[in-house]
């Protein structure tokens, strides 16, 4: 400041120019940027809707000569060239015609009635409103008056030029009657003459339809029509935003104003659209056809914040205010869960079901109650519980006819006595609708006590089971023994490890061993490796392991096991030692069959409890099947595992275990860990579960997730989501105890870990997470009806019993015999047990439902498979029950889209020359049924690789036969069967191999011949035919061996 | 020392504009208290000098000979107005181009948020009720704030310091309103922005605000504190509450007394004291000695652990 300065009026002298001038500078800038923001820098789609306009037209610029290219050639080749010329040549035939047709139309017809149309309307419009003026006319005169205007107006003549073809006008005087006259006639006219033309021209556009399905047949994707209207499109391509507006579920996804390509009907992959990953196409449009985004818009599936769009972090949900975020890439299948609760299997979504899986086979609904697990137990509580109010009420309504008929008695008049007794009639019939309920109730009871299995095997029999000192090791870590085995490891010390098995082990039931001698291992290794076993279990350790995982890795079974009763355990694994009644809740010994004169049998005909009457769990709770394997051949296999141990290791011998003192220690720890809730526990059968229900857990809100002391950690990372505490969980259950003080060890986390992998681990989170409380409404959730119910409720059957171990009944799923390298061998690819994809079309479910009871089709020889006596793989008895069966049977019924109930089609009857016929070409040479079809010769059968055709009949669907024979290959690839058996000649297949000379002169179809010849099978026609072809049937076996190949 | 946490606290948007009153409001207290004893200074020269007390109206200090006498509101007021609305607007607009109001997630009503929190200018409110029961602090405290701030103009008739700043003119009612406002109703909003965490604990700066944390107090109320917990049927009522009317007696005799002993501290005070009516007088105790109250109990309830002094069945104090 200068000295002068100091002496001047700071508030009059001083200007404010320069402050004003910055700041108003300042207030244009920010201005400025204000406007940048609003414009681009909260609308980033913008610049991703150019960059999209640019990469798709040029990824289509590319595109469109190779694909014009392709389609050139095509329309070089000669069969286009023919269809094309056909085309042409129809349309020249008639092309005079239609040329004249349309010189009529066009240029007479249409002018002429389009200029009396007009001058028609205005007239009619004039006596229209005239009309309406009369109709609301009030007086007599009045209307009278308008009536005369009106045919005053109908009587005007008006000059009216029309154009004629030669281009000159013809002037004439219309009335408006005459109008209507002439309009009629021309308009009936011009609608014959093109009803004439699409008639001239139908031969032609037909031929045009075909051939342009050729040509669309032969290219891949889209065609350069198609391509060069995407092209055009984006001519004219809007920057906007896109968004999907639901207007019911105030659904507004605008995900699309960014992810432009995932609708386009061409695949657009990360390097075609320059790296850019947003501006792929949906990976799958199947998923997307099912789901119509138009419907269901993107967020409901995918999560994420769908409404938002000023950056990638807030649309993806990525951030702390936002419930949903967008799953992960290892987790979008979460989104399924939501709405396909419920099932078990969800096509298309296999970590999920991967996930699923691993929350039912890992027993983590032992612990967790998750809605749709363990179905059976709640369902059988439920049961009870109904039956008990309908015991209730029958009891009420007894009272209430009592009273009844004694009000009756003492009513004043006959008309009031007789309406309380039919009221009591009536009572009666109700009661007798409820002991109708009541029985189908007792009757799904006694199916469900046997539906109802556990994760672990049962703990009643470990005495007579296994070897005590083998216990403790178990306990202490199963992983250790047995990686990656169903039983998770718990945080015990060596006490705790101790008291558990003293209890176990003094709760376990004694009984009666038969002594077994020792069969053959070698034999035994052969049945294990052949007879199924490997389809649920698997052997070796590390690399060498094979089998499947869907139960016990028995590498090491031979440590741990009693010989005698793993020979049982084969034989029949269903039996147990003592049966278990509910409602006395104890297992009943011999003693109490004995006091009421009984003898000690207990099976599914003798399930009532002699005490009281109910029914008895009267086999052991596992899902193993009995393979119905001869005793001698338990042996084998039981000597066979036998040997499987480790050599030269010694266990610490456990005097404790018989310690008294111990067990009431014992038994506080296996309640408090939850033991119950895998296996069957002397004491604890009805116990309940001791984790946190999962049902809901994906929403459950994240402050009651609890981080512990890893909740600042967790936020600073950033895993402070679900996501991030069920992986964390899920890897080490004791995570979220790091840091913390607890001297109890009970206070602890008891979840126990279950050495997941990172994949295993994945899935589960996946199913986790999609384990929400859903905010959209039920419509959106899948939730079937019918034949689609069927199919859900069937996979959990499927999944129980392990089906898939054996059969492939998915497309593109691999059986655990596709793995076996026994099985890749030519000469055992036979030997793989059946696909069952169609069985629902290709079997009688009436057969069906025989079967699943009962494998071997015989009440007496049941060493055998029924319809494949030449696998070696046996198909196992698994004891279904009748809710079991009735829902597998509709289940394979709806995978083949079948009707319910089956009404089998009525077959002619054969004549008798056709029997001969088709006689005739079962043993010729060109088609050896019986070469490879079982014929119930024992010697023959040994070799045979197909079913007996006295099956036919009673197992098969005529329909499906008949498409069998045409073309076995379409309905199962790879198969034995020969394809192109027949030719189609006409409107009927022939036999495609030299006829037999009774043929001359047969007019019908052949292959129905042979479907209704198999269909009217009987062992007398199959005796004969083995007795006239007997020779021919072996000399041809290899002939046939050989076209197959 | 927790420097995530504190840089969080004093970054969300939401807290920007109570990080700013910490520094803005000590800024222009001081700001407007400069210009405040410049005048002051002034007037003591004015005062000196009657004959230029005559001649002068700007309230200026210091003034210079030559000067103009008057000031025209147009343009010299008006532009500096026009400058001052020009530089809001801008940090008003780079405000809102910077810091996006956060949206959060849906309520949930199963579901508190912890801390759960009033708007920032109720928060003085909210940390009222720690010390207070909740009728005290969420009915009647507020009613009489809003009584307190509609009488002042009838207790004060004052006229000195209209459209000027001065301190020694004003001294009382300034400093009574930096205690009230500034001590008391700023500090508290801070308090509650950037002191109380989860659960509403007490978190010094730089610790972390862990939803954790646990801590160990016992509040108890003064009949139940030695010596006066041996005062016989002090545990029930009516003794109980005669005690704490007792010492509430005590707490005002005391205030009061207090209170008028700095009003009457200097000459200027006296003056306005004397011209004061009785109503004025009781009605400006009453209000003074309700607002002391507070300091009060926050340090009986943060030193010593006192929860209420005077419990009675229909309210406490």
């Amino acid at each position: 400041m200068k000295p002068e300065d100091l002496d001047k009026d700071p508030i009059v002298d001083s200007s404010l120019s320069r402050p004003l001038l910055i700041s108003s500078a300042l207030l244009v800038l920010s201005l400025a940027w204000a406007l940048y923001d609003e414009i681009y820098a909260m609308r980033p789609w913008k610049s991703y809707q150019k960059r999209f306009r640019e990469t798709y037209a040029t990824f289509l610029n590319n595109l469109i000569p190779n694909q014009a290219e392709m389609e050139r050639r095509i329309k070089a080749s000669p069969e286009y060239q023919a269809l094309d010329r056909a085309m042409r040549e129809a349309e020249q035939r008639v092309l005079a015609d239609v040329r004249r047709i349309d010189e009529e139309i066009n240029r007479k017809l249409t002018p002429q009635i389009m200029v009396l149309n007009e001058k028609f309307q205005e007239l009619r419009m004039e006596i229209g409103a005239l009309t309406y003026e009369l109709e609301v006319a009030s007086s007599e005169p009045e209307k009278q008056r308008l009536r005369e205007r009106i045919a005053r107006v109908k009587q005007r003549e008006v000059t009216v030029a029309l154009p004629e073809p030669d281009g000159s006008t013809r002037k004439v005087r219309y009335t408006f009657e005459q109008m209507d006259r002439d309009l009629r006639q021309w308009k009936d006219r011009k609608a014959a003459l093109l009803q004439r033309r699409v008639e001239l021209m139908a031969p032609a556009e037909e031929l045009r339809r075909k051939r342009d399905q050729y040509l669309a047949d032969r290219i891949p994707e889209v065609s350069s029509t198609v391509l060069a209207g995407l092209r055009r499109k984006l001519e004219n391509f809007p920057i906007e935003i896109r968004q999907i507006h639901v207007r019911d579920v105030d659904l507004v996804d605008r995900c699309e104003s960014c992810h432009l390509g995932i609708r386009e009907p061409v695949v657009l992959t990360k390097a075609a659209m320059g790296g850019e990953a947003a501006f792929t196409s949906h990976p799958n449009r199947e998923l997307l056809r099912i789901h119509d985004p138009e419907r269901f818009g993107c967020t409901p599936c995918h999560n994420g914040n769908g409404i938002a769009l000023t950056s990638v972090t807030k649309a993806h949900g990525y951030y702390k205010h936002w419930l949903w975020p967008l799953y992960k890439r290892e987790n979008f299948e979460a989104g399924c869960q939501q709405c396909h609760a419920g099932e078990i299997i969800t096509e298309m979504a296999d970590t999920l079901n991967q996930g699923r899986e691993l929350f039912r086979l890992r027993g983590c609904y032992g612990c967790h109650r998750y809605e749709g697990f363990d179905r059976d137990t709640e369902e059988l509580a439920a049961v009870r519980q109904e039956i008990r109010q309908l015991e209730q009420q029958r009891a009420e309504f007894e009272r209430q006819i009592q009273f009844t008929i004694e009000k009756g008695d003492r009513a004043q008049d006959n008309a009031e006595a007789q309406r309380l007794y039919q009221h009591a009639d009536n009572l009666k019939l109700r009661i007798s609708s409820i002991n109708a309920r009541i029985e189908q109730l007792d009757i799904r009871s006694r199916n469900l006590l046997r539906e109802v299995k556990k994760i672990g095997p049962s703990l009643k029999e470990v005495r007579m089971k296994l070897r005590p000192e083998w216990l403790p090791v178990w306990i202490k870590d199963p992983h250790q023994y047995r990686p990656g085995t169903k039983m998770p490891t718990f945080r015990l010390d060596d006490e705790e490890v101790r008291a558990i098995a003293a209890f176990i082990w003094q709760s376990g039931v004694t009984g009666q061993l038969e002594k077994q001698p020792l069969g053959d291992p070698v034999r035994g290794k052969e049945s294990f490796e052949t007879r199924g076993c490997l389809g649920c279990h698997s052997i070796g350790e590390g690399a060498e392991q094979i089998g499947g995982t869907f139960a016990a890795n028995l590498s090491r079974v031979g440590e741990k096991v009693n010989y005698d009763y793993l020979v049982r355990w084969i034989h029949d694994p269903r039996k147990r030692t003592l049966p278990y009644c509910p409602l006395e809740r104890r297992d009943l010994t011999e003693e109490d069959y004995r006091k009421k004169g009984l003898p000690f049998v207990f099976d599914f005909e003798n399930s009532r409890c002699p005490n009281d009457g109910h029914e008895l769990v009267v086999q052991q709770m596992t899902p193993m099947p009995s393979l119905r394997l001869t005793l001698e051949e338990s042996r084998d296999i039981a000597s066979y595992l036998m040997t499987r141990r480790r050599e030269g290791l010694t266990y610490a011998p456990a005097p404790y275990l018989e310690d008294p003192k111990l067990k009431a220690r014992g038994e506080f720890l296996v309640r408090f860990y939850g033991c119950a809730g895998c296996h069957e526990i002397k004491g604890l059968e009805e116990e309940q579960r001791v984790g946190t229900e999962l049902t809901h857990e994906g929403s459950k809100p994240i402050d009651r997730l609890d981080f512990a002391l890893l909740t600042q950690k967790a936020k600073k990372e950033g895993w402070y989501n679900h996501k991030g505490f069920f992986e964390r969980k899920l890897k080490d259950p004791a995570i979220f105890d790091l840091g913390k003080e607890k001297p109890d060890k009970l206070e602890r986390l008891k979840m126990p870990n279950f050495h997941l992998t990172k994949q295993e681990i994945d899935a589960l989170t996946t199913f986790l997470l999609g384990s929400v409380e859903s905010t959209l409404p039920p419509r959106y959730f899948y939730n079937p009806t019918g034949a689609k119910r069927d199919i859900v409720e069937g996979w959990w059957i499927v999944r129980k019993y392990n089906c898939m171990g054996c059969h492939q009944m998915m497309v593109g799923q691999k059986t655990v015999f596709d793995t076996l390298p026994r099985y890749q061998e030519p000469d055992w690819k036979e030997q793989k047990p059946p696909s069952l994809i169609g069985e629902g079309a290709r079997v009688n479910p009436e057969w069906l439902m025989k079967f699943l009871a009962n494998p071997a089709m015989s009440a007496t020889d049941t060493n055998r498979n029924g319809v494949r006596p030449y696998l070696r793989a046996r198909m196992p008895t698994f004891y279904f029950s009748d809710g079991e069966i009735q829902k597998l049977v509709r289940f394979f019924e709806a995978l083949s889209s079948q009707a319910q109930p089956y009404i089998p089609p009525r077959l002619e009857t054969l004549t008798e020359r056709e029997r001969l016929m088709a006689r005739q070409l079962f043993t010729s040479e060109g088609a050896p049924c019986l070469s490879c079809h079982a014929t119930g010769d024992p010697a023959h059968d040994r070799r045979a690789t197909a079913p007996n055709f006295l099956l036919a009949k009673e197992r098969l669907k005529p329909g499906w036969t008949r498409r069998w024979l045409l073309d076995p290959a379409m309905i199962m690839p790879g198969t034995a069967m020969p394809s192109g058996l027949f030719t189609r000649q006409g409107d009927r297949w022939i036999f495609a191999g030299p006829l037999p000379p009774s043929f001359q002169g047969y007019e019908k179809d052949h292959a129905d011949l042979l479907v209704r010849y198999m269909f009217q099978f009987t062992p007398d026609e199959l005796s004969r035919l083995r007795a006239a072809g007997g020779s021919a049937v072996r000399g041809n076996a290899i002939a046939m061996n050989q076209r197959t190949r | 020392m927790d420097w995530h946490q504190l840089w969080t606290i004093l970054t969300t948007p939401d807290n920007i504009p109570i990080t700013a009153l910490l520094f803005l409001v000590p800024f222009y207290t001081w700001y407007g208290l400069r210009q405040a004893l410049a005048n002051d200074r002034l007037i003591a020269q004015l005062e000196a000098n009657p004959e230029m007390a005559k001649t002068h109206h700007r309230k200026v200090y210091p003034y210079k000979p030559g000067w103009p006498r008057e000031v025209h509101v147009w343009p010299y007021l008006l532009r500096i107005e026009l400058l001052a609305a020009i530089v809001v607007t801008v940090i008003l607009m780079v405000w809102s181009i910077t810091l996006d109001a956060p949206l959060e997630e849906p309520a949930n009503p199963n579901l508190t948020m912890n801390p759960s929190k009033a708007p920032w200018y109720f928060l003085g409110l909210q940390e009222m009720l720690v010390y207070f029961d909740p009728w005290m602090a969420g009915v009647v405290m507020p009613t009489l704030i809003i009584l307190g701030l509609m009488a002042i103009p009838y207790i004060d008739e004052n006229p000195l310091g209209n459209g000027y700043y001065t301190f020694r003119q004003r001294k009382f009612a300034i400093l009574t309103f930096i205690f009230g406002f500034i001590v008391l109703w700023v500090s508290m909003i801070v308090i509650g922005t950037m002191i109380r965490g989860p659960g509403w604990m007490w978190f010094w700066p730089g610790q972390t605000w862990d939803h954790n944390k646990l801590i160990f107090e016992v509040n108890r109320d003064l009949p139940d504190i030695a010596p006066f917990s041996y005062i016989p049927g002090i545990k029930t009522q009516p003794v109980r509450g005669l005690f704490g009317a007792a010492v509430m007696g005590i707490y005002v005799v005391l205030a009061g007394w207090l209170i008028h002993k700095l009003i009457t501290l200097t000459p200027f005070n006296r003056k306005i004291y004397a011209r004061m009516s009785l109503l004025q007088y009781v009605v400006m105790q009453f209000f003074l000695i309700t607002m002391l109250l507070l300091p009060v109990k926050m340090l009986l309830r943060l030193l010593f652990r006192i929860k209420y002094i005077w419990v009675t069945p229909w309210f406490n104090i």
